[in-house]
């Protein structure tokens, strides 16, 4: 039979996925909360992540802890055909990233990926607003600005100076750091930082990773200056590759995939 | 050794296949599965019109299993039909298709359309789903309705019938000998079980579709029990399946009466696990003195 157009981009999408073990080459704790894997992967064959899209991490569960873990990508250290090196910036919350937080250097861990659509980027002024964890992607977003000489401005919101990513002073766009109990950067959410970064300049683009709720407000900020706003969503996944529909929720007008179509959407998909 | 079976007139070339639900529409994991080495993959179950199916979140993991209230969201049979049945006939495995409905009627009118693809070597009725109102579980957990389903879809297609059966009833066995009289070709089984998580500060279930169905080796002894109910009532091929994880239980599932066995869940964890089942059995059947797998099926000591 002959293969329509749609197929053949199917194909070239998923062999271009990397399924099988990567080496932890390195756990760096970060704060109280948040780590660093970097791991490693001979032969990866697949094409290099872009921000916004994630791998899913087997947590050595065996039998008890089923589901893997879905991680964005928070940098890439090194990434050719034959070697790859990629950073994640994890939050211990649960049981399967605490198990994450315990594995050693050296350890194999099960990874597929790069899995999902990620940011489209432009030329002009960037504006990246994250909460918590949702600092991840960004970060690695950052980092492709920089790299292709693009402006942005990063405003990135943690609980307190015990959970900030400190990481983030290494970047050299301008970043405002905010805590919601003003113990480091500014006191106030990062929405309300949104708010001062959108008075202080003028953007092409605006990119949101973090709580719904502050989401949803960047949107809506971004949407009154006429501004388009991709947000990066969390589900809770199983597959990560669009098959069982697990990480399905509900969009504007229909369902949206995540692991698929997302995570990174446009916000008008989404309210 | 030669791994493949005949599963009731159809050649599979080993006894492992990919459970419905958890390997999709099956080219999602094209490039991701080595699907060489899979018997046959049973594609997500599809309905007369699309269904957009439960809120999220939809999955929960629990101990040594997870719960789903997806709600049976699918395609609908006209896009099944226009858009995955080209990519379905270009993929190197034969494709079980998996239907459900909410008389007999829309059953028997859904499995004529599957056999008109001419691409599907068989089907699966699917009359346990716990995550729909109507349609689900309802023909599963009645002998009668179960009966009537399948001899509605027998009088309506020619490909060989596998009604998917739940372990949530009184008496399987029942509802087994009801599709064995209703001209079913063999069983599939089991379905997930019913089940609820709750998240005690909210005190809000942990699904959006507030129950769900549970899978992984958390329900495997009762799908094994399920199993070895249903040979024993009917002697019918058995596609078994219900917390498949490793080999181990694969040949569990044999002994149990399964002629072929579905992995489900453990795909999530590892999407090669199936190939290192397949790759695995040929020394497991050895060191049991058999030399195929059909050997073994049905062969529990009592």
């Amino acid at each position: 039979m002959k293969k329509s157009s749609s197929e053949r981009i199917e194909k070239r999408i998923t062999s271009s996925v990397y399924v099988g073990d990567g080496t932890l080459r390195n756990r760096i704790d970060v704060s109280s909360r948040y780590f660093i894997l970097e791991v490693e992967i001979k032969n990866p064959r697949a094409s290099c992540p872009l921000p916004g899209q994630f791998f899913t991490i087997e947590c050595g569960g065996g039998k008890e802890h089923l589901l893997r873990r879905p991680f964005a990508v928070h940098s890439i250290v090194e990434w050719s055909k034959e070697y790859a090196v990629i950073q994640f910036l994890v939050e211990e919350v649960g049981w399967g990233t605490r198990r994450l937080r315990n594995i050693m250097p050296g350890d194999k861990i099960g990874i597929l990926g790069p899995l999902g659509r990620g940011f489209k980027f432009f030329q002009g002024n960037h504006l990246l607003v994250s909460g918590g964890i949702g600092v991840a992607p960004l970060h690695f977003a950052a980092c492709y600005l920089e790299e292709r000489k693009i402006d942005y401005t990063f405003v990135a919101g943690f609980k307190s100076s015990r959970s900030c990513y400190s990481g983030l002073e290494k970047l050299e766009g301008n970043v405002l750091v905010f805590t919601d109990d003003g113990s480091a950067g500014k006191k106030g959410f990062a929405s309300s930082g949104a708010v001062s970064a959108f008075e202080q300049a003028e953007y092409v683009a605006v990119l949101a990773c973090g709580p719904e709720p502050m989401m949803r407000e960047v949107f809506q900020m971004s949407s009154s200056a006429g501004i388009a706003c991709q947000v990066s969503l969390a589900e809770r996944m199983a597959c990560g590759v669009g098959a069982c529909r697990g990480c399905v929720r509900r969009g504007k007008n229909r369902n949206l995939c995540v692991c698929k179509e997302g995570p990174v959407f446009d916000g008008t998909d989404v309210w | 050794m030669d791994l493949s079976i005949e599963l009731a007139g159809i050649h599979l070339r080993s006894p492992i296949v990919l459970a419905s639900g958890t390997a999709g529409y099956a080219y999602e994991y094209d490039g991701i599965i080595d699907f060489s080495y899979v018997g046959a993959v049973i594609i997500k179950t599809v309905t007369m019109e699309p269904r957009s199916g439960h809120p999220e979140p939809r999955i929960w993991e629990v101990t040594a299993g997870v719960l789903n209230s997806i709600g049976l969201e699918n395609i609908g049979i006209d896009a099944l039909l226009s858009d995955v049945v080209p990519h379905v006939s270009n993929l190197d495995v034969p494709v079980i298709a998996s239907i459900a409905a909410e008389t007999a009627k829309g059953f028997a009118r859904l499995a004529s359309r599957i056999e008109e693809a001419g691409v599907f070597c068989a089907l699966e009725l699917n009359i346990s789903c716990p995550n729909v109102e109507r349609g689900g579980l309802e023909f599963g957990v009645d002998p009668k309705a179960t009966s009537a389903v399948v001899s509605a879809v027998r009088e309506n297609t020619s490909i060989p019938v596998f009604p998917k059966l739940s372990s949530a009833v009184t008496n399987i066995r029942e509802i087994a000998e009801a599709a064995y009289i209703g001209g079913a070709s063999g069983l599939s089984l089991i379905n997930t079980i019913p089940g609820l998580a709750v998240d005690v500060a909210s005190r809000r279930a942990r699904l959006g579709g507030i129950t769900g169905g549970l899978s992984g080796p958390a329900i495997k002894p009762i799908a094994l029990k399920a199993v070895w109910d249903c040979y024993q009532a009917t002697g019918l091929p058995i596609i078994g399946g219900g917390g498949v994880y490793d080999v181990q239980d694969v040949l569990e599932f044999m002994i149990c009466g399964a002629r072929a066995v579905s992995v489900g869940t453990a795909t999530f964890q590892d999407p090669q696990g199936a190939g290192e089942i397949v790759e695995a059995l040929p020394s497991c059947l050895e060191e049991l003195g058999v030399d195929s797998p059909s050997r073994l099926v049905g062969t529990l000591e009592t």
